[in-house]
C-alpha cells in the first residue's frame, strides 16, 4: 500500500513524534503553559488542578496582567502554546493581552482556557475576545447563575448559587461523550458562583455544560431583590456554563463559567443536589482534567495517517493513488485515522450515530457516501475506513474529499484530486453485441458479397443470346 | 428538665420539617385578549394541581395574559424567580417569560406572537406552559405545568423566515444518478431486418442468373493472363479481408500499410487484368 507522503518522510516524522513523545507525554501542540492570575499567590487555591497539569507534562509559567515581561509572542513566534486566564479584578488586561493579540494567538494555533467568576467582573479584553467568537456575557460583565431546584444543599442552602449538576451528556446524540464517559451514575459537578454565557448560532461553538432548565442568570449587585421582567439575561438551557470553541485551524478556546470549580476546595468537597439530595463527592477533578485536556489538545485530536485509492476491477492494474480514472470505474478509497488521548495515538472509532463521509466532488458532490471500518487495514494505533463505489458518468477533475468536522474533534479536511476521463473509442461494447446494429452489419455483409460477385461477373461473364436490347425493343 | 432539653432539638427539627415551606400560587388564570374591542376573549383558571384541560388558542394579534398570586407557605410574597416557561414539545426548546411581581405576590405577564421565538411560530405543535416560582432560602421551589397554548396562525401574515443554523455533523448521503444506458429495439425486430437485408443477396444472384450471368470467359481470361487475373481478384478479396481484420482486431496504423500494399498490388495487376478484359471487348467477344 502506497502512502500519501513519501515513506522516508513519514518515517522521519514518525521518529520525530516518537522522540517528542518520549521527552514529555503531553499535548501534541506543545507544553508551554501560561497561567494568568491577579496575584501569583492565588495559585495556592488551585494546587491540585495545576499539579495535575504539571504531572501531565506541562511547564507552567505564572504571570499577572501587570507584568512588564508578559508577551504571548516572541519575534513573531508564539512564546506559549496554551494560556489559562484565572479571574482578574482589573478592568483591562493591559497592552500585552489586547483582544487583537489574543485573536492572533488563536490564529497561531494557540489554545486558551478562560475562567470566569461571579465575584469579579470580567476584563474588557476578554469580553471583546468572546464577542469576536459570538459568545455573549451578561451585561455589566458580571452575572450569577442560580437554580432554586438543583443547588448544593450543603454549601449554599440559602443562596442557591452553587449548582450541583450531573456530568454533562452531549447536546446531540452524534457527539462524542468526551466529558461524561466513565462517570459514576450519581456523580455530581459542583458549579460554584459561576457565570453563564449565551452562544451565537455558530457551528464552531459547542456547549460542554449547559445550565439546568430551571436555572437563570441575574446581576447580584442590581437585581438582588427584584429581577425585573425586562432585564432577564437568559435562563434555562440557553445558558452555557462551559463552552467549547474550535477555530477552523483547530485552535481551541474553552470558556469555563466558574473558576472556583477548579479549586482544591471543590475537588474535595461533597455536594447534594437540592434539599433532598444525597451527599456525593464532586466529579470536579476529573471534569477539570478533561476540560483542560480538551482545551490544550490532549483529547479529541485526530490525525490522518494515510489515504489510498485504487481501481477495484477484475483484471485491472492495481496501482495505488493513480492520477486518472475513467467514468464508471469501480474504485475503492481508504483513509486511516488515529486519535490522540493524553499521551498516545490510538485507533479512532466514530461516536455512536455519527458517520465518516467521503465526497466525490467536482464543484458539488456527485457522491457522498459513508465509510465503514476496514478491519484488515486497521491496527491498534490506527483505524482504516473504506468505501467502494462507481465513479459518476461525468468526466472532469474530481476530488476525493473527506470533510470531517465535528464538535470536540480537530477538523479534518482532506482533498485528493484525480482526473476522470471519458470512454476511449475502443472501450465501448463492440457493434456485434449490440442487437440494434445487426441489420447494419448484415447490410455491410450483403454489400461486400454483392461487390465480389459483381467483379467476377463483370470480368468473366460471356454474352448470351438473350439480349437485353431485344427485351427492350419488344 | 433533662427530658425537655433532650427533646427540644428534636422538636425543633420536627417543626423544621413541618415548616419546610414551599412556594405556591393562588388565583392562577390565563386569558386571551383580542385586539379588537367587543371580543371578550376567554379566561381559564388553574392551580398548581389542576391543569387547564383545553389548549388555549392564541391568535396572531391576541395577547395571552397569565396572572397569579405567588405565595410562600400560604402568604403572599414576592419570589425572585417567577417565570412562565413555554416549551415546544417536539424539539424541547424552552423560552422563559418572567412575570412582573408586586410586593404582595401578585404577578402578571402578557405574551404575544411577537415575543415568541421564531421556532415556536413555525412549529405546529402546541406549546406547553409551566410556572416556575422560586427564591432564595429554604422554601421549596415550584415547577408546575399549567396549560397548553395552541398558536393560531393568520394565513394572510407570512411566517417569518427561519434558516436552521449550520451545525457540524453528518450530512445527507448523495448518490449519483447515472444516465440510462442506451437501449436497443427488441432482438426479434433486429433479427428480422438483418435477415431481410441478407435475403437481398440471393435475390440479386438469382436475378443475375436469370438475366444470363455466367463465368464462361473465366478459362479464356485465365489462359490469356493467368497471373494478373488471379492476383487482381485475390487482391480484391484480400482488401475485404483487411477490412474484416480492421473491424475485429487491428487498429488503423496496422491496417493502413497493409491497405496500401494491397492497393499497389490491385493497381499493378488490375492494369494487366483489365487490359485483357478490354482486348476481349475490342475483339467483339463481349
Amino acid at each position: 500500500m502506497l502512502r500519501s507522503t513519501s515513506p522516508l518522510l513519514s518515517l522521519f516524522a514518525f521518529l520525530l513524534c516518537w522522540g517528542a513523545a518520549l521527552v514529555s507525554a503531553v499535548s501534541i501542540t506543545g507544553n508551554r503553559l501560561l497561567a494568568i492570575f491577579d496575584e501569583v499567590g492565588e495559585k495556592e487555591n488551585y494546587t491540585k488542578f495545576l499539579g495535575d497539569l504539571e504531572s501531565r507534562g506541562f511547564q507552567i509559567t505564572y504571570e499577572t496582567p501587570k507584568s512588564e515581561s508578559l508577551a504571548l509572542f516572541h519575534l513573531g513566534e508564539r512564546a506559549y502554546d496554551h494560556v489559562i486566564f484565572f479571574p482578574t479584578k482589573t478592568k483591562g488586561l493591559g497592552p500585552n493581552l489586547t483582544p487583537q493579540i489574543l485573536v492572533n494567538f488563536l490564529n497561531a494555533k494557540g489554545n486558551i482556557l478562560q475562567t470566569l467568576s461571579s465575584t469579579t467582573t470580567t476584563p474588557n479584553s476578554l469580553v471583546s475576545l468572546l464577542a469576536e467568537l459570538d459568545i455573549t456575557l451578561p451585561a455589566e460583565r458580571t452575572g450569577l447563575v442560580v437554580d432554586h431546584f438543583s443547588y448544593d444543599a450543603l454549601s449554599a442552602p440559602e443562596t442557591h448559587d452553587v449548582l450541583a449538576l450531573p456530568p454533562p451528556a452531549p447536546v446531540r446524540n452524534d457527539i462524542s461523550p468526551l466529558f461524561s464517559t466513565g462517570a459514576p451514575k450519581d456523580a455530581l459537578l459542583a458549579f460554584p458562583h459561576g457565570v453563564g454565557a449565551v452562544l451565537g448560532p455558530r457551528e464552531h461553538l459547542t456547549p460542554i455544560l449547559r445550565a439546568p432548565k430551571t436555572a437563570y442568570s441575574y446581576n447580584p449587585k442590581e437585581q438582588a431583590e427584584v429581577l425585573d421582567a425586562t432585564d432577564l439575561f437568559a435562563a434555562g438551557q440557553q445558558l452555557s456554563l462551559a463552552t467549547a470553541f474550535q477555530a477552523i485551524n483547530s485552535a481551541r478556546l474553552v470558556l469555563l463559567g466558574s473558576a472556583e470549580m477548579l479549586q482544591d476546595k471543590w475537588f474535595l468537597a461533597e455536594v447534594a443536589a437540592g434539599p433532598n439530595g444525597k451527599p456525593v463527592k464532586t466529579f470536579n477533578r476529573e471534569f477539570a482534567k478533561r476540560v483542560s485536556a480538551w482545551a490544550f489538545q490532549e483529547l479529541g485530536v485526530l490525525r490522518v495517517n494515510w489515504i489510498e485509492h485504487h481501481l477495484n476491477e477484475v483484471s485491472a492494474v492495481n496501482k495505488s493513488n493513480p492520477h486518472i480514472y475513467r467514468v464508471k470505474n469501480d474504485v475503492t478509497y481508504t483513509i486511516s485515522l488515529s486519535e490522540y488521548a493524553y499521551n498516545k495515538w490510538s485507533s479512532f472509532s466514530l461516536p455512536a450515530n455519527d458517520v465518516l463521509q467521503l465526497e466525490f466532488s467536482m464543484l458539488s458532490p456527485f457522491h457522498r457516501l459513508p465509510l465503514s471500518l476496514d478491519k484488515a487495514h486497521s491496527t491498534p494505533e490506527a483505524s482504516a475506513y473504506t468505501v467502494s463505489f462507481k465513479l459518476p458518468d461525468q468526466h472532469g477533475i474530481f476530488n476525493f474529499k473527506v470533510n470531517y468536522k465535528r464538535p470536540f474533534f480537530t477538523n479534518i479536511e482532506e482533498k485528493n484530486t484525480v482526473s476522470v476521463r471519458h470512454m476511449a473509442h475502443d472501450e465501448w461494447p463492440r457493434s456485434f453485441v449490440i442487437s440494434g446494429a445487426w441489420p447494419w452489419i448484415a447490410g455491410i455483409g450483403a454489400t461486400i458479397s454483392g461487390w465480389v460477385v459483381f467483379v467476377a461477373l463483370w470480368m468473366y461473364s460471356a454474352p448470351t443470346d438473350k439480349k437485353m436490347g431485344n427485351k427492350k425493343t419488344n | 428538665m433533662r427530658f425537655t432539653q433532650s427533646f427540644a432539638p428534636a422538636l425543633l427539627l420536627l417543626a423544621g420539617v413541618a415548616q419546610a415551606t414551599s412556594w405556591g400560587f393562588d388565583d392562577g388564570s390565563v386569558s386571551v385578549v383580542a385586539k379588537r374591542a367587543g371580543d371578550a376573549g376567554s379566561k381559564e383558571r388553574f392551580t398548581s394541581k389542576t391543569l387547564v384541560t383545553k389548549p388555549v388558542s392564541l391568535g396572531s394579534t391576541d395577547t395571552l395574559k397569565v396572572s397569579l398570586t405567588a405565595k410562600d407557605n400560604g402568604k403572599g410574597k414576592r419570589p425572585h424567580q417567577a417565570f412562565v416557561i413555554l416549551k415546544e414539545k417536539e424539539t424541547g426548546l424552552e423560552a422563559p417569560f418572567p412575570l412582573t411581581v408586586k410586593e404582595s405576590g401578585k404577578a402578571v405577564v402578557s405574551i404575544t406572537h411577537k415575543d415568541l421565538p421564531v421556532q415556536f411560530l413555525i412549529s405546529d405543535e402546541p406549546l406547553e406552559a409551566s410556572i416556575i416560582l422560586g427564591s432564595f432560602g429554604s422554601s421549596e421551589a415550584l415547577n408546575a405545568p399549567v396549560f397548553d397554548v395552541k398558536l393560531q396562525k393568520d394565513p394572510n401574515v407570512p411566517l417569518p423566515s427561519y434558516e436552521k443554523p449550520v451545525r457540524y455533523g453528518k450530512k445527507e448521503d448523495v448518490h449519483h444518478i447515472f444516465r440510462a444506458d442506451p437501449t436497443s429495439p427488441p432482438k426479434v425486430i433486429s433479427i428480422f431486418f438483418a435477415l431481410a437485408v441478407l435475403a437481398t443477396v440471393p435475390v440479386l444472384l438469382i436475378s443475375w442468373i436469370l438475366l444470363g450471368a455466367n463465368l464462361n470467359h473465366l478459362s479464356k481470361a485465365i489462359g490469356a493472363a493467368p497471373v494478373s487475373h488471379a492476383t487482381f481478384f485475390g487482391s480484391i478479396l484480400a482488401m475485404e479481408g483487411v477490412f474484416f481484420l480492421y473491424y475485429t482486431s487491428w487498429n488503423l496504423f496496422q491496417a493502413l500499410p497493409v491497405i496500401s500494399a494491397v492497393a499497389v498490388v490491385t493497381v499493378l495487376s488490375g492494369t494487366k487484368a483489365l487490359g485483357e478484359v478490354q482486348s476481349r471487348r475490342l475483339a467483339g467477344e463481349r
